[in-house]
């Protein structure tokens, strides 16, 4: 390896995982002009953003979009993959009782869908749970109920949820639920409601379809961004190892040595002067030689994965629905989602009268499901196939089954307190490490993943960023804006006028200002004289009882002046301070709405 | 609202408001001058579409020239009066926003 070229000669990155995130990281070195070496465990790149090519039917793991709100991450897909970059319409509705449903939900596709009969239901139920919500929420199901009324919670987010995190609702903690809802910041709120007020509506209309509706894909699917870019870093000298699983990572004080691989068989260690790693976790704090003390070792033996498995079928039609990807939402069907992958792209299936559909079953490593052989497992995708009413048996020609491990880490109060334990462990090596999804044990989406990666690059060139808390304050960005600078000035315009307004202070000074403006009024009468002395304001005495336009008078109009501002200034101020709850209270709803579909999306 | 912090801790907006007094003061001032030139000027229009009336318009709206010398109801005199009560208008907000701001810095500290 030569580093020589940008003054990094004395450095030998070792790089872990060949997903977005350790081939990100394997690009950024070769940009900045550095070679590095990936280790893949795995035989295929791209982790679960792969692409299987199956008889020259390329299917997805899951479905990626490429939609990010980064910069940096929008303009290397589109580096790497220039022309090959496809923009989408995106289209995915829930499947319930052979009905699609917009989500959010639409007035008329809901009412038609469900029938009148259990639409009213649906409103009174969402009523009943407005009038008397259920307090405190400390779980997903209570949180949902109270935001759309049970009846909806039962019909469009249980089954789905229960399938896709394998745990009844009630039993999925508020807090897990709040990484991606409740955690939603007031200010994209704010944000939402400005743009909404600033614009009228129509350009947000726009800018929500651009960034939401829309999204970009590659032509062959994800596993070609990755191809690709495995194929630019070794062009540019890096050397890339699959098949190669990393047995030990050697460490000493505050330093990574080394890490011992198995790499097609044969045992080697590869010494590095810094290593980037997107192993899961759970794995990485086990590699390590000398083994971490018990207590580490407990806390990563409490990371836990949700795994899935997708059953690829062929089926020979030409069109079967135009979504890219349908929640089912129907119970009596194990199927969680569907994938139509000639609907993300229409170069991955090679024969236009025929249909590739992707079954989504979410299940744990080693359970039933995990372990059911694939010829049973295309038996039950097809009859769920012709359940929900989609073909008929005969249409299915051909399928294949793919297992995916440690598909999304789960958040629960347990692998909350370990991450926290795993991560000051892991702050004392100034030159190892963590990122991806799995790697860092968070939601990343693909270009999250690919974020903290780039952030890792910077550090090993010397840059002091917080890899943990970039990504973090990554979606924070991305929610408000992508520069923290003019955030700041933007939050204190958006958000300056709709801070609380002190009652006290304004019926104070609302007060002290009436007051004097009678007393003002009364004694500057009383200076100029005449023969009767202010007949009209004495009129004030009609209110005011024992006012007169002498001095005394002055100030008898002074205290009530005083008394009847501080009482207007106080109910005016608190009706501008209920005003202003409603509005953010409004915005904020909405926002947790949109941010709802984000959730399903996982 | 609760105090609300960027990720890096910074403070992000201050919880309780604090009133622009140039703002308000010009907002007030605004208020009050276009008050009185509005108001006069109706009672000017009014007058002179009531043929073979023959009192004085406006006589109760004439006193303000008790504290705003030289205020007629007349056109000439709406903006006299606007100026007075552009004036007026700038001193009680101004007055209002500073009190205001006094007493919310006391409290919850500047």
């Amino acid at each position: 390896m030569n580093n020589s070229r940008h003054g990094h000669n004395d450095k030998n990155v070792v790089i872990i995982g060949g997903g977005p995130a350790g081939l990100t990281a394997a690009y950024q070195l070769a940009k900045a002009g550095m070679t590095s070496v990936v280790v893949e465990k795995d035989g295929v790149l791209g982790g679960i953003s792969r692409t299987i090519n199956y008889k020259d039917y390329y299917f997805d793991i899951g479905g990626h979009r490429f939609f990010s709100k980064i910069g940096e991450v929008e303009t290397l897909w589109k580096a790497v993959l220039a022309d090959d970059l496809l923009r989408r319409k995106r289209l995915s509705r829930i499947y319930y009782n052979k009905k699609f449903f917009y989500y959010p939900l639409r007035t008329f596709n809901a009412l038609f869908g469900l029938g009148v009969w259990k639409t009213i239901l649906v409103i009174a139920s969402y009523v009943r749970a407005r009038l008397k919500p259920i307090k405190p929420e400390e779980t997903f199901d209570q949180w949902v109920i109270n935001r759309f009324g049970r009846r909806l919670f039962e019909t469009f987010f249980k089954a789905y949820t229960e399938k896709v995190w394998g745990i009844p609702c009630h039993d999925i903690r508020a807090e897990w639920a709040a990484q991606r809802i409740k955690g939603l910041s007031l200010l994209i709120a704010l944000k939402h409601a400005f743009l909404k007020s600033e614009n009228n509506g129509s350009n947000r209309k726009d800018i929500v379809r651009t960034l939401i509706d829309e999204f970009y894909y590659p032509k062959l699917g994800p596993g070609m961004m990755w191809n690709t870019v495995a194929e630019i870093v070794k062009d540019r000298g890096s050397n890339i190892h699959v098949d190669s699983e990393v047995e030990g990572i050697l460490w000493s004080g505050d330093r990574v040595e080394a890490i011992e691989v198995k790499d097609k068989g044969i045992r080697k260690t590869i010494p590095g002067t810094d290593f980037i790693c997107s192993m899961p976790l759970r794995e990485t704090i086990q590699r390590f030689k000398p083994a971490l003390p018990l207590e580490l070792q407990e806390a990563a033996g409490n990371l836990r994965y949700r795994d899935f498995l997708t059953v690829a079928l062929i089926i020979k039609k030409r069109d079967i629905f135009p979504d890219q990807w349908i929640y089912v939402h129907d119970p009596d069907v194990r199927a969680g989602r569907i994938q139509n992958f000639k609907n993300w792209s229409p170069f991955m299936v090679p024969d236009p009268e025929a249909t590739c559909l992707g079954l989504e079953y979410f299940c744990f490593e080693g359970d039933a499901l995990w372990n059911t052989p694939d010829e049973a497992l295309m038996e039950m995708a097809k009859k769920e196939l012709v359940q929900l009413g989609f073909v008929a048996s005969e249409d299915i020609a051909d399928g294949v089954v793919v297992r995916m491990p440690k598909a999304y880490p789960v958040y629960d109060s347990a692998s909350l307190d370990a991450l926290k334990t795993i991560r000051l462990f892991l702050g004392r090596f100034k030159n190892f490490h963590v990122v991806g999804r799995n790697g860092q044990h968070k939601y990343n989406n693909q270009d999250h993943s690919m974020i903290t990666a780039m952030k890792a690059v910077d550090n090993v060139l010397g840059a002091h960023h917080n890899l943990w808390t970039v990504n973090e304050e990554q979606e924070y960005q991305e929610e408000i804006s992508p520069d923290m600078s003019r955030d700041t000035a933007w939050v204190q315009i958006l958000t300056g006028p709709l801070a609380k307004m002190d009652k006290m202070a304004f019926a104070a000074a609302t007060g002290i200002v009436a007051g004097m403006i009678i007393f003002l009024a009364t004694i500057l009468l009383v200076i100029k004289g005449g023969a009767v002395v202010g007949p009209t304001l004495a009129l004030l005495g009609q209110y005011f009882v024992g006012y007169t336009v002498t001095v005394k008078g002055a100030f008898i109009g002074l205290a009530y002046g005083f008394i009847l501002g501080f009482i207007f200034g106080w109910l005016f101020a608190l009706s501008r301070n209920m005003m202003v709850a409603y509005a953010i209270s409004r915005a904020k709803k909405t926002a947790e709405r949109e941010k709802l579909k984000d959730f399903l999306d996982r | 609202m609760a105090q609300v912090r960027f990720p890096n801790g910074r403070k992000l907006w201050d919880p309780v408001l604090k009133l622009n007094i140039k703002f308000l003061a010009l907002a007030l001032g605004s208020v009050f001058g276009l008050g009185v030139f509005v108001a006069t000027n109706w009672l000017v229009v009014k007058g002179y579409a009531t043929p073979g009336k023959t009192r004085v318009i406006g006589s109760h709206l004439q006193l303000l020239s008790q504290y705003f010398i030289g205020y007629r109801v007349t056109f000439f005199g709406s903006l006299f009066g606007f100026g007075y009560g552009f004036v007026s208008g700038i001193l009680c907000g101004g007055v209002l926003g500073w009190i205001y701001n006094k007493i919310v810095d006391l409290r919850h500290g500047g």
